[in-house]
């Protein structure tokens, strides 16, 4: 179980937003945004560009440490570990990127065995790797997510899909307590985004599963619940199913603009 | 092992890398003990090293003002590597042109062409040096035929790879207004392939540079040649003064070819 | 205005006459003397011909000579490599804070400024005659072109896998080997092994001067007038050049599309 309580970011005076965009001074990208997962649910994190959805992911792994609030993980609170403490927390929790995060020179299945780079002493993970039965366990992972057949196969010849599938099994290998996904079907195909989805959607049998995702139609199939953000708020948390008129409120006015247009030109 | 499970056992793999690190570490063992190389002595006689680094301190620059030789031996280093540079160039595009199969046609004149690169490419520059200095006499002249012929070796070969490597398109559509080979060469080989060719000239003249103080060593003239009649005397406080002229000399002349590199191809000099 | 007239030839005149003169100061301070050369050059070049034909027997003595040059630079080569490592490391912009960065960066330029010729030199004075100070001074030399093409190669990396690994909770080390090394393992490789075939070609001049191999025989066989040992010896460092590139050739190729990982 994850909690976030009344986490909340600004920027300083006239920095830069994630976009590149200037912001004028003292803006707040997160604004005392709270939530609980537990085991068994699938959320998915909706909203518009610059809403803070990926901020909000990157606080829940420790990569950005927010101004005030806490995320309480295992009893732990992720926003003030130290640096070891942080290490510990990430063995247990799996991420799934956008795309390139794979070593592209190792194998499939030597990438899978990565999720587990810091749960093994490092001596051992530098002088003679991993045992037979850990590469037995990774290559069941890979079987997990369809592609057994891809384990001699070099990361960097597989397609975008057989990537993110890799990636899951990777995160399937570390036994996390949490997964979190970042946007990890925007850059496949449909086919390939329902497959991940279908990959994704039973692990949330056993830990909370947390994505961001640009797709509404993707959440609103494979999700428990939604969560959506407008502006660094939390402006919605319930059903998966969004009304049209709500999806417009979340992604602002030019999603209805594009909507008209669309027909119109039909 | 493989075929059954579809991966590598990470055991065996293991096997592999132990295997390949002990012979590595045996062969250079073996190799140290053969030439008598103990890598320890690093440690162990270092105070040589410091010996040598103290009689070397401080630099002796004085010997720029009062020993005229000086000035003329970086004239004579700068010039060889020069004219090195230019005469060897030239040399080079000849030879170029002449064993590149688009400028020429006959089949037996380019094996000729690039049998004499080859073979140009393979001697070693001592042995070039050493046959110099003892037909022209000792000094700069020697070193700089020496250039001349290394030069042109290897950069012929470079040259002939980047006439062979330049687009057929343009001259193809120059031959069809039935215009000569030596038309074509001019107006359609030669604006493609200056820009490299100029560039490669500047690297010529960095390499040429820093080989004719080498070469100096042997008998061929310049700063190198002070450099080694310096540390044979024992005069240390002098070649260490050499030592740093040549490194000024290098990293100077690398600025300004540099400078003269950027603004030549920026202007746009083709003909 | 007729643009084909010779007139448009005009602006070339400057730089070529600067060029011909610069040329002609040139031949002044090289002290050519092309008339006498092309005279004493006829007669010489009878004088060299024993320089063609080999002294069969001297091979037996010289292959010892010869494995010495190729031991210097195979050791030299990979010492220089392990610790051009460190170097390129520290010189990357993206792992090293920026003023390691620049001071790295100074060192090895001035490091490339410095000729191996000018090295051995050095050694030599110190340390002796031998191996040892052509090990070294192939060490010392290599670091500045291959720590400077490491750190090129470390700032091309793709930073992304490296959040992934650090993501799973590994900690530097960790991250370094599976991220990093994986990463640039191919372009060290060739790298080195380009390197090798140039400090071969350099441990025949290194040796004239007293690091030992067959450059010193080389050397001392054309001192003592003993042409046909010299050439010898010239025909057995043709046969190391070309064994070398051969070598060189096929472990690139192995390690590009095999992808053995070492």
């Amino acid at each position: 179980m994850i909690e976030v309580c009344h986490i909340s970011k600004s920027l300083p005076g006239g920095g830069k937003g994630p976009e590149g965009k200037s912001l004028p001074g003292g803006r707040k990208l997160l604004d005392d945004i709270s939530f609980t997962v537990k085991k068994g649910e699938f959320v998915g994190i909706l909203g518009a560009s610059g809403a803070g959805k990926t901020l909000t992911l990157r606080c829940l792994n420790g990569l950005l440490k927010p101004d005030s609030g806490s995320i309480l993980f295992n009893g732990q609170d992720i926003c003030r570990a130290g640096k070891r403490q942080l290490r510990q927390l990430r063995e247990r929790i799996g991420v799934v990127f956008q795309g390139n995060h794979l070593v592209k020179r190792l194998t499939a299945l030597d990438n899978v065995l990565v999720g587990r780079l810091g749960q093994i002493n490092t001596f051992r993970s530098l002088v003679y790797g991993f045992t037979d039965k850990e590469a037995a366990e990774a290559a069941k992972a890979l079987e997990q997510v369809k592609v057994p057949q891809l384990a001699s196969a070099r990361a960097g010849s597989l397609s975008g899909g057989e990537m993110q599938r890799v990636a899951i099994a990777r995160a399937i290998f570390q036994s996390p307590g949490l997964l979190l996904a970042d946007e990890p079907i925007s850059n496949l195909d449909p086919s390939n985004a329902k497959i991940i989805m279908k990959l994704i959607r039973p692990l949330a049998e056993t830990m909370p599963v947390i994505g961001v995702f640009h797709q509404p139609d993707m959440t609103a199939r494979y999700c428990t619940r939604v969560i959506a953000l407008k502006e660094g708020r939390v402006v919605y948390d319930g059903s998966p199913h969004l009304s049209q008129e709500q999806l417009i409120d979340i992604y602002g006015e030019e999603l209805r603009q594009i909507e008209n247009q669309t027909y119109e030109h039909v | 092992m493989k075929a059954s499970l579809g991966y590598t056992l990470p055991s065996d793999r293991l096997r592999q890398k132990a295997t390949v690190s002990i012979v590595v570490s045996l062969g250079l063992v073996f190799a140290c003990i053969y030439m008598g190389f103990d890598p320890s002595m690093i440690f162990t006689e270092f105070h040589f090293v410091a010996d040598l680094a103290s009689n070397m301190m401080p630099p002796d620059f004085s010997l720029f003002w009062m020993d005229k030789t000086i000035v003329m031996a970086i004239v004579e280093s700068l010039s060889m590597a020069f004219l090195g540079t230019v005469v060897g160039g030239v040399l080079a595009l000849g030879l170029a042109v002449l064993a590149a199969r688009d400028t020429m046609p006959f089949r037996g004149v380019r094996l000729v062409a690039r049998f004499v690169m080859q073979i140009v490419r393979v001697i070693p520059y001592l042995v070039v040096i050493l046959v110099f200095v003892a037909t022209v006499g000792v000094g700069a002249f020697a070193g700089m035929l020496t250039l001349v012929f290394m030069t042109a070796g290897n950069f012929g070969q470079l040259f002939m790879e980047t006439i062979e490597a330049s687009e057929k398109a343009p001259a193809e559509a120059i031959y069809s207004v039935g215009a000569s080979r030596g038309q074509v060469i001019r107006y359609a080989l030669f604006p493609q392939i200056l820009p490299g060719l100029i560039a490669n000239l500047f690297y010529a003249f960095d390499v040429n540079l820093r080989t004719g103080i080498a070469l100096g060593i042997f008998g061929g003239g310049g700063v190198g040649f002070q450099l080694y009649m310096a540390m044979r005397v024992l005069h240390y406080r002098d070649a260490f003064a050499l030592i740093c002229l040549t490194v000024l000399l290098i990293v100077l002349m690398e600025r300004v070819c540099d400078l003269l590199r950027k603004r030549l191809l920026g202007k746009g000099i083709l003909k | 205005m007729n643009t084909y007239s010779l007139r448009r030839y005009r602006k070339y005149l400057l730089p070529m006459g600067c060029m011909a003169l610069l040329t002609w100061l040139s031949a002044l301070g090289c002290g050519v003397h092309l008339a006498s050369a092309w005279r004493t050059f006829g007669t010489s070049i009878g004088y060299f011909s024993g320089l063609l034909v080999p002294d069969w027997s001297a091979f037996s003595d010289l292959w010892g000579p010869a494995l010495n040059s190729i031991f210097i630079s195979v050791v030299g080569t990979f010492g220089g490599a392990v610790i051009s490592l460190f170097f390129g490391l520290a010189a990357a912009s993206n792992i090293a804070p920026p003023w390691l960065r620049q001071c790295t960066r100074f060192l090895l330029s001035l490091e490339r400024a410095l000729p191996e010729i000018v090295i051995v030199l050095f050694l030599v004075a110190a340390f002796g005659m031998g191996p040892s100070s052509g090990v070294l001074a192939l060490v010392i030399g290599s670091i500045g072109m291959l720590g400077k093409l490491f750190a090129d190669a470390i700032e091309e990396l793709d930073m992304g896998s490296l959040d992934a690994i650090k993501a799973v909770g590994a900690n530097r080390l960790q991250v370094m080997v599976y991220g990093v090394w994986h990463q640039i393992v191919p372009t060290v490789v060739s790298y080195t092994l380009l390197r090798f075939e140039w400090s071969i070609r350099l441990s025949v001049a290194l040796g004239a001067v007293g690091a030992g191999g067959i450059g010193l025989e080389l050397n001392r066989s054309f001192q003592l007038l003993d042409y046909h040992r010299c050439c010898s010896a010239l025909i057995l460092v043709l046969v190391i050049i070309v064994l070398s590139e051969r070598g060189s050739e096929y472990l690139r190729k192995k390690v590009n599309v095999g992808g053995t990982l070492k």
